[in-house]
């Protein structure tokens, strides 16, 4: 992490493969260059290169291990939460480097949400749920700022409707496709601009996914999504940019269009077409 | 008893010939194709040892638990028959002898004196009035009672005498002279009785005496007990021999041994599991009855035990004596139980808490490797150790210090020093159980935090906490129970004084140790001083009790939430 470049994003697209986002229409928000991830031993991700666009639906598809998780937490430093990783490379966010020193992840953190597998709300009410982030970064005022941001951030993620009435239940009481849009309030709640969701409808029944996918199409007019999924459908639904990873290696990155009508490289036609993975 | 033991290694041969009957049979009934078989060879095997042997050891099992109570059973029954005429001979002696009459009238007069003068007194007291003059009248007529009721018992003593010295100077009339001898005895004495007789018929042991009587009692026990014991062993060899046989008539290739053998352990285990809730119970129904015979011991006054404020059991020296049923309000132990565990829960609860959010949240695994065997060893010393500890470092520690601070009264066995002692003995235990409540806390609680931004502290107190608190409840109540429970470190450094106080630096006692300064030591079961002991071990086995099912409760809901 000595050495930290600091790249040109108004430039031309870098590496063969890869798309600039601004070919084909977005401003970048995130890049990231010759990020690589080592779990002590175990290298999880090699040298990623990749301009990720402003309010944009970006899909990381791939085999299981291939990755794509530890590409996502390398965004938010979520990586730091495990004792021996170690992450080299440089990921920038509207042109400023995430690694350095003197960024707080804790402040990171709260410009980059983050939404998980499992719907994971914490054990305390709806209310106190959403209203967790507000709090702890301080941006609210008075308690009527903070049932603003509250009601504001339930009805963004489309769930106002129906707990409006019982604020004060357990998150823990409503059901999955509920927490999960309870969690997705929460993250939208301090206001981030980039939200990271690492399978965010894998723990869900179909109808639940539907309604979520619906509310990723509705985020992207205000913020920039990257998203982890194993469903194909579901990255060709929801995103306009698609990056597929295999082994740990970005093998090709482009609109989502392109990748699955027309793969350049032979492992994404395979694993889009169900060959292996 | 030897004979029993042959008849046991006999069973446990015929067993083992069972089984390689029954494998043999089943490979004889094969013909050599074991497929053809419903199950392997050797379930025919364990499926006829099963028969063999189980039935036959569970009568032998029987017998040696019950027999010598049945035979007893039956030769005092036979003895008392015979002893039947001098019964008659007593009864017609005793209602014919004037002394007798006299002596029963003039007990009843003291005992109709003494109950108007306990009224007279209850009134007083609870006019406030003086009541010396009817405490000492009190005492006078319970001494004359006594020496009444002991004249009664002389009297009796002489009739019976002179009874039992006109029976004949033979077996026949020894034999009645037991009888009888056994008729006249209390439940107690009789027990020695049959003790004794046993002892010379058998050579159980010694007897406490040898008399005639005692001689013929032994004698009588003899014919029946080997009745039993050859026909008992007789019966559980044919038991083994017809079920070997029985069983291996069944044997055929369709026979499914193995879920027989399959049901015969089910029953097995199902057996074991009701013998650990039997024993439970009858520990439960024995402290019961015991507290019932306390609370009939002070006159069914149960909220004066519940609720009052003076114990001082040991008051009854002399059975004469005034007021010799003690003071048996056990406010201040419960007081002291509850200051000692209070003061031991403010040491273990934020140590052990801290201690466990530190190794599983904080610590490096390295640390976590060496910290936590560390733990654990101190929950491995012994508490009478940590009762040394208290008394000969704590205590005297403490003491020097409240003096220092200018509190002159401080002792050294005080209910600070029991309470801190107490508190790192439990630390492990509170440390130990919520570090695995912690653990479990699912680690997406963790990442959802830290992804909002939370700083580590924030996240545990703010997530991984309250997920947790159920179980730390659970906790904390398990190791409350085990506070109050906990005997060996307040006995060396609480001591026995019952002093009602909320200050820790005086010495308080607790119902543990009154349980142990009750019972420990030469006592009678009868008195209400011993008895009390089980009174106080009913309140804390129901408060233990309690504590074990809330603590259960909280932790299974926490377990449901998240598992």
């Amino acid at each position: 992490m000595a050495d930290i470049e600091f790249l040109d994003t108004s430039s031309e697209p870098r590496g063969d493969t890869l798309y600039h986002p601004v070919t084909v229409g977005y401003e970048t928000k995130v890049a990231t260059q010759g990020v690589s991830v080592r779990y002590g031993e175990k290298v999880a991700l090699k040298d990623v290169t990749m301009d990720i666009p402003s309010r944009a639906v970006t899909a990381c598809i791939g085999p299981s291990g291939c990755g794509k998780s530890t590409f996502l937490r390398a965004i938010n430093r979520m990586n730091d939460t495990i004792d021996n990783a170690q992450v080299s490379g440089s990921v920038l966010i509207d042109g400023e480097e995430v690694n350095d020193r003197s960024v707080d992840p804790v402040v990171l953190r709260a410009r980059v949400g983050m939404v998980f597998q499992k719907p994971n709300p914490f054990p305390k009410t709806i209310y106190e749920n959403v209203a967790y982030g507000p709090k702890i970064h301080g941006l609210a005022g008075d308690r009527d700022q903070l049932d603003g941001i509250v009601e504001t951030s339930l009805k963004k993620a489309g769930l106002w409707d129906e707990v409006a009435d019982r604020l004060t239940h357990p998150g823990t009481s409503l059901s999955g496709g509920q927490q999960q849009r309870l969690v997705i309030a929460r993250a939208i709640a301090v206001n981030p601009e980039v939200i990271l969701m690492d399978e965010p409808c894998s723990a869900l029944d179909p109808i639940a996914t539907a309604r979520i996918e619906e509310l990723i199409d509705e985020l992207r007019e205000n913020y920039t999504l990257i998203i982890v999924t194993h469903s194909m459908a579901q990255a060709a639904r929801v995103s306009q940019m698609t990056a597929f990873f295999h082994l740990g290696a970005l093998v090709e990155y482009g609109p989502t269009e392109e990748i699955f009508t027309n793969p350049r490289d032979q492992r994404t036609q395979d694993y889009i077409t169900g060959r292996f993975g | 008893m030897q004979i029993t033991v042959i008849v046991a290694l006999a069973l446990l041969v015929l067993t083992a010939i069972g089984f390689l009957v029954g494998r043999r049979r089943a490979t004889r009934v094969a013909s050599g194709q074991p497929s053809a078989l419903h199950s392997l060879p050797s379930y025919y095997g364990y499926y006829i040892a099963i028969w063999t042997g189980l039935p036959a050891l569970t009568l032998l099992f029987a017998y040696g638990s019950f027999g010598s109570s049945l035979v007893n059973i039956l030769t005092m029954g036979e003895l008392e028959r015979e002893a039947a005429p001098l019964i008659r001979a007593y009864e017609a002696d005793l209602s014919e002898s004037p002394d007798y009459q006299t002596l029963n009238e003039a007990l009843g007069q003291i005992e109709t004196e003494i109950e108007a003068t306990r009224n007279a007194l209850e009134q007083a007291r609870q006019a406030r009035g003086p009541v010396d003059g009817y405490q000492r009248d009190l005492g006078e007529l319970t001494l004359d009672r006594n020496d009444v009721s002991d004249a009664i018992e002389n009297l009796r003593e002489q009739i019976a005498f002179a009874v039992a010295a006109r029976a004949p100077d033979s077996v026949a009339g020894h034999r009645a002279r037991a009888g009888f001898e056994y008729w006249r005895a209390r439940p107690d004495r009789r027990d020695l009785f049959i003790a004794d007789a046993r002892a010379i018929a058998f050579q159980e042991g010694f007897p406490s005496r040898v008399t005639p009587t005692l001689n013929a009692a032994g004698a009588a026990m003899v014919p029946w007990e080997s009745l039993f014991r050859w026909s008992f062993a007789g019966a559980a060899l044919a038991l083994a021999v017809g079920g070997l046989t029985w069983a291996r008539g069944q044997v055929s290739a369709g026979f499914r041994a193995r879920n027989r053998v399959e049901g015969v352990i089910s029953i097995v285990l199902f057996a074991t599991s009701v013998i650990a809730i039997l024993t439970t119970l009858g520990i439960v129904l024995s402290l019961v009855f015991e507290s019932i015979r306390f609370f009939a011991a002070i006159e069914w006054r149960i909220h004066e035990f519940l609720f009052g404020l003076q114990w001082s059991p040991q008051i009854g020296i002399r059975a004469d004596q005034v007021g010799q049923t003690g003071a048996f309000g056990a406010v201040p132990l419960f007081a002291g139980t509850a200051l000692i565990t209070v003061i031991a829960m403010c040491v273990a609860v934020p140590v052990g808490l801290f201690s466990a959010i530190y190794l599983s949240e904080y610590a490096s695994p390295k640390f976590r490797s060496v910290a936590k065997p560390v733990l654990e060893i101190l929950a491995g010393v012994p508490t009478v150790v940590y009762g040394f500890f208290a008394l000969l470092t704590v205590g005297p520690f403490l003491r020097e210090f409240a003096i220092f601070l200018g509190y002159e009264d401080a002792v050294t066995q005080s209910a600070l020093s029991a309470g801190l002692v107490m508190g790192v003995m439990i630390i492990p235990f509170v440390s130990s159980l919520s570090d695995d409540v912690i653990n479990a806390v699912p680690q997406s609680l963790r990442d959802g935090a830290y992804a909002m931004g939370a700083t580590k502290s924030e996240a545990v107190r703010q997530v991984v906490l309250p997920a947790a608190l159920p179980g730390i409840v659970g906790a904390i109540l398990l190791a409350v129970s085990r506070a109050i429970g906990e005997t060996m470190i307040v006995v060396m450094a609480a001591g026995p004084g019952a002093n009602l106080t909320a200050n820790p630096l005086e010495s308080v006692t607790t119902i543990t140790v009154q349980i142990v300064m009750l019972i420990t030591g030469d006592q009678e079961f009868s008195s209400a001083k011993t008895l009390s002991a089980f009174a106080l071990a009913l309140v804390l086995f129901t408060l233990t009790l309690l504590l074990n099912i809330v603590a259960l409760r909280v932790v299974e809901r926490f377990r449901e939430r998240y598992e």
